[in-house]
């Protein structure tokens, strides 16, 4: 691994870590979104280091510019920015004691496991250009049904949501 | 070349997608127009797949094996396409107050698609994707009555429901694809080995489960029932017998597909589970639809009693079973969509749906009413009629298979059955009442479905070379 690339990776993940701790410690729910977006972006950027191109550009379109807008919108109009009675609250109950612990198992699992996955994929699995050759094909015709699905997605949501006049 | 096989493989399905495109440029053109040409090209397109399927069914597989099609697919596909027409022929009276009558085609048309999409599936990516474009617009149509807020509660917890049961299908597929490392159907089947020797059993097991646990809650059965009864109540009535029907129809073709061609070496333990399922089907769906009052709701629960009886040949894992089980679905068709017509256009025309409406309906509605018993019996198994045929054919194939409890116990609950269906006729030809529901003029959509599905249901029974053509084309366990 050449130095510059082994840096980025270590600034990165240092970011990801950082704004991901941010998320949970943050009073304020808007700032917690916003720190959710930031680690998105390290994300994308890790991405980007595995040469996953695509992956990279759809992270950054679907969470960072959907998704968290989305949660971003709806904290607001639910004006649920008020300052909460604290987190301690939340750690009080043990809800998160069983999503916590599936989480360590998986991240054990996977440490285990890390030595087989890293030789595995080949280097350049991602790219958009290897992405666009599977998708049309080996996979044009679901890749071309799932236009007709949206469609008729959009026809229902369009009937649904019109105003009756 | 290649262009003319691909376009002669998918015959059928580039039909309907022709049909979609066109009637989305004419409600483009057309805004407002109210005239009847969409719902006439609508029919005539479904009609048009229809006789594709029956007199020219294309065989082979495209796409790198992702696309399989022959003989049974293409009867299965004419099926589905001949009860769709029938729903919007009687759909029609209830389509004229509404203003999106052209959505509502678009939308059967795409989930028609899906479900051919989903029968032609050599893949489980395939069979996914067509699967939800078969769910997805249904829950757009369940939501048409707008001024209804139970529509829309139906709308809400049928899109809940698909979702919840495709999340634990696609679960299952990703337990099969990392016990197996295929989606594709032919690899799958020669992957699975029994008694398997790798730790890849239990994953590939987990994940058959689950999809087992996803296509029953497709089709309804016991213990994943318990969504039907309100949205089915919600929907409006042609969404509703579309649901009971059409839906029903394709997800157990592809269930019973899915079971003989990729898991057959489970055979085993899903033909006990299957004949279970099935005996539970039928005791709860007698049960509720024993007491219900109004007529779209009975006729919901009995759907899922018919879909009992369905699982018993679905478990007797034989080609007999499987024929039986194609055989019955289309004389199921007549027969609840007869049904389905009747109440529909009752409904539409004097917003009665309760049974003690029904008083006396003979007396104002003759034909309505004879049309009815005839559906009525054939659903209930009545002799003459082909009900009884179906009934005949799938116990008799759970019996060669030795699973001789399991159709005492579906006998049992026929002659349960038989009890409220006869109720419904008392109450057309015997009970009088003060106030009786109006004589008036069905219109002739609704008489062209009444008299298709009469003489189908009286036809199909005695026509027994129908049921050798089914046996020639299905196929049992290898």
């Amino acid at each position: 691994m050449n130095p510059i690339t082994e840096y980025t990776f270590y600034a990165l993940s240092f970011l990801s870590i950082l704004s991901g701790l941010m998320v949970i410690f943050s009073r304020n729910p808007v700032h917690s979104v916003l720190y959710l977006v930031l680690t998105f972006f390290t994300i994308a950027g890790h991405f980007l280091l595995m040469s996953a191109h695509f992956l990279a550009a759809v992270h950054v379109i679907v969470y960072s510019g959907a998704i968290m807008v989305l949660f971003l919108y709806v904290i607001m109009m639910l004006n649920l920015n008020k300052q909460p009675e604290g987190w301690s609250n939340f750690l009080q109950g043990m809800f998160w004691v069983f999503p916590s612990g599936l989480l360590l198992i998986t991240l054990v699992g996977v440490l285990r496991a890390g030595s087989d996955m890293m030789t595995g994929a080949g280097k350049n699995i991602g790219t958009v250009e290897n992405l666009g050759r599977v998708l049309f094909n080996d996979f044009l015709l679901p890749f071309e049904i799932s236009s007709i699905l949206f469609l008729a997605g959009m026809v229902g949501a369009v009937m649904v949501g019109k105003k009756e006049s | 070349m290649d262009f003319i096989t691909l376009v002669s493989l998918l015959r059928m399905e580039l039909l309907l997608t022709a049909g979609l495109v066109v009637l989305l440029i004419y409600k483009i053109f057309y805004e407002g127009a109210r005239d009847k040409m969409a719902g006439w090209f609508t029919v005539s397109v479904l009609l048009g797949t229809f006789l594709c399927g029956i007199f020219l069914p294309a065989e082979g597989g495209y796409f790198g094996g992702m696309f399989i099609t022959g003989s049974l697919a293409g009867m299965e596909k004419s099926i589905l396409s001949l009860g769709s027409v029938f729903i919007i022929l009687f759909g029609r009276t209830w389509l004229e107050n509404s203003r999106h009558e052209l959505e509502f085609y678009l939308l059967i048309l795409s989930v028609l698609l899906g479900m051919f999409f989903m029968i032609s599936a050599g893949h489980l990516l395939m069979f996914y994707l067509g699967l939800e474009l078969a769910t997805l617009p249904l829950a757009a149509l369940a939501v048409f009555d707008f001024n209804k807020s139970r529509s829309s509660e139906a709308g809400v917890k049928l899109i809940l429901n698909s979702a919840f049961s495709s999340a634990l299908l696609l679960f299952g597929a990703s337990l099969v694809y990392g016990g197996s490392g295929t989606l594709y159907f032919p690899e799958l089947n020669s992957a699975i080995t029994f008694p398997a020797s790798r730790g890849s059993s239990f994953l590939l097991l987990a994940g058959f489960s689950f999809l087992f646990t996803g296509f029953a809650f497709k089709i309804s059965a016991v213990p994943f029932h318990l969504w039907t009864a309100d949205v089915y109540e919600g929907a409006p009535v042609p969404v509703t017998a579309f649901l009971s029907v059409i839906s029903k129809g394709a997800a157990l073709f592809v269930f019973v597909a899915v079971l003989y061609r990729v898991f057959p070496l489970y055979s085993e333990t899903w033909s006990l589970v299957t004949g279970l399922m099935g005996a539970l089907t039928m005791v709860i769906g007698n049960l509720f639809a024993m007491r219900q009052g109004n007529l779209k709701r009975f006729l919901a629960f009995s759907s899922i009693t018919q879909v009992g009886f369905l699982l018993v040949g679905v478990a007797s894992a034989s080609q007999l079973g499987h024929a039986a089980v194609l055989y019955f679905m289309l004389i199921y068709l007549f027969s609840n969509l007869g049904a389905f017509a009747v109440v529909s256009v009752i409904a539409d025309k004097t917003g009665k749906e309760t049974l003690s409406d029904y008083r006396g309906l003979y007396k104002t509605n003759p034909m309505l009413a004879l049309a009815l018993l005839v559906a009525l019996f054939s659903l209930a198994g009545i002799p003459p009629t082909a009900g009884f045929f179906g009934k005949l054919f799938l116990l008799n194939s759970g019996a060669s298979s030795g699973m001789i409890y399991l159709v005492i116990f579906a006998c049992m609950n026929m002659v349960v059955s038989l009890y409220y269906y006869l109720r419904v006729v008392k109450a057309m030809f015997v009970d009088t009442s003060d106030d009786p529901i109006p004589h008036f003029n069905s219109g002739l959509p609704v008489k062209i479905v009444l008299a298709c599905s009469v003489l189908g249901i009286i036809l199909l029974g005695f026509f027994g070379g129908l049921f050798d053509y089914f046996t020639s084309l299905t196929f049992g366990l290898q």
